[in-house]
């Protein structure tokens, strides 16, 4: 695999973590509290900042976990079978989410467990000081777990065959691009635009972004069969 | 605050898991509140429009014993939707956003 598309792998694994929901639902969420008891506006900058440096620092922290603990099992090169395994988990997730991952009805509720709903839902109304809201960004990163382990995994794989420097990189790419929709929706509600515009917009999304997440997933999964199962089970039948 | 009192009625919470609880007048008037400074009302006009849209609520519940915590929050939209739809939008969507 070259370096160019071990990077556009990573990228675009990163931007569909980006197009999963839940912690710009809580941002909204926790922004529309903060707003509604009037808050001062640095107070809600400094909430919103918070809670995009936690959800940040989990992803980077996981997705360094998951390419350490994947380096100290295999080395710099992961086995083939990881790869096609990887790649199933990541069709059946794409799947998933074109099936599951939005409750029927209206509104943008997700289909994570609903204690977990709660506790963030509750949360979030609570959050009052800038660590707090930090927890609550690394609380809805961990919630999201279910959906965006694919494809943080799937960088991990990636990223242990890149030198330390790109490790790094990779890392930071990663966390930055899957941290944009949270910097745009702060940017948003700090300018000054009203939360019902902003959710109006994402419920009369969502269906499109389900579909972008799900299809996103396919279509990495299928790159990531063909790049590493069939390339490198055909050029390997064709050195015999 | 002028809101207006009204006889106890109690509230069937969501799913029902909850205990009910007796209606508070208080408690709506601050999420209606909440809801319209969240969507950036001006602390005046969202009193004003939180009253109104308290005492429209109470004068549906004067001929119930008791409601769901569901019923009392679309009646109480669809009242708020008159004054300020985005604020209406928002009270509605609270409980589905994530």
């Amino acid at each position: 695999m070259t370096l160019t598309s071990s990077i556009a792998i990573i990228v675009f694994a990163a931007l569909i973590h980006a197009s999963f929901q839940l912690s710009v639902s809580v941002l909204t969420l926790m922004s529309g509290h903060a707003i509604g008891k009037r808050a001062r506006h640095a107070k809600l900058l400094r909430l919103m900042t918070g809670f995009t440096a936690g959800a940040g620092t989990m992803t980077m922290l996981l997705v360094a976990f998951a390419a350490y603990f994947l380096s100290s099992l295999y080395g710099a090169r992961a086995p083939m079978i990881l790869w096609a395994i990887s790649c199933g988990v990541l069709v059946g997730v794409g799947v998933s989410v074109w099936k599951f991952y939005y409750r029927p009805g209206k509104g943008t509720s997700l289909w994570v467990p609903r204690g977990v709903a709660k506790y963030l839902h509750d949360r979030s109304k609570t959050t009052h000081q800038s660590a707090e809201a930090f927890s609550l960004g690394l609380s809805s990163v961990t919630a999201e777990l279910l959906f965006v382990a694919a494809p943080m995994v799937v960088s991990a794989l990636v990223l242990i065959q890149l030198s330390p420097s790109w490790q790094l990189l990779g890392i930071g790419i990663y966390t930055v691009i899957s941290l944009l929709p949270l910097l745009i929706v702060g940017a948003l509600i700090g300018g000054g635009h009203k939360l019902s515009q902003i959710q109006h917009w994402r419920e009369s999304n969502k269906n499109f972004l389900q579909f972008v997440a799900g299809g996103g997933l396919l279509v990495l999964g299928a790159y990531i069969y063909v790049e590493e199962v069939i390339t490198a089970t055909v050029t390997a039948a064709g050195g015999r | 605050m002028t809101t207006t009192q009204t006889k106890a009625i109690d509230i069937v919470k969501r799913s029902g898991k909850r205990p009910t609880e007796p209606f508070n007048s208080d408690k709506l008037h601050h999420s209606v509140r909440a809801a319209l400074l969240s969507v950036r009302s001006p602390e005046g006009e969202a009193e004003i429009t939180a009253v109104a849209v308290t005492n429209a609520v109470i004068l549906w519940l004067e001929t119930k014993p008791e409601v769901t915590s569901h019923d009392l929050r679309r009646v109480a939209s669809a009242h708020l939707k008159k004054f300020h739809p985005d604020a209406a939008y928002l009270y509605e969507q609270h409980r589905t956003i994530i």
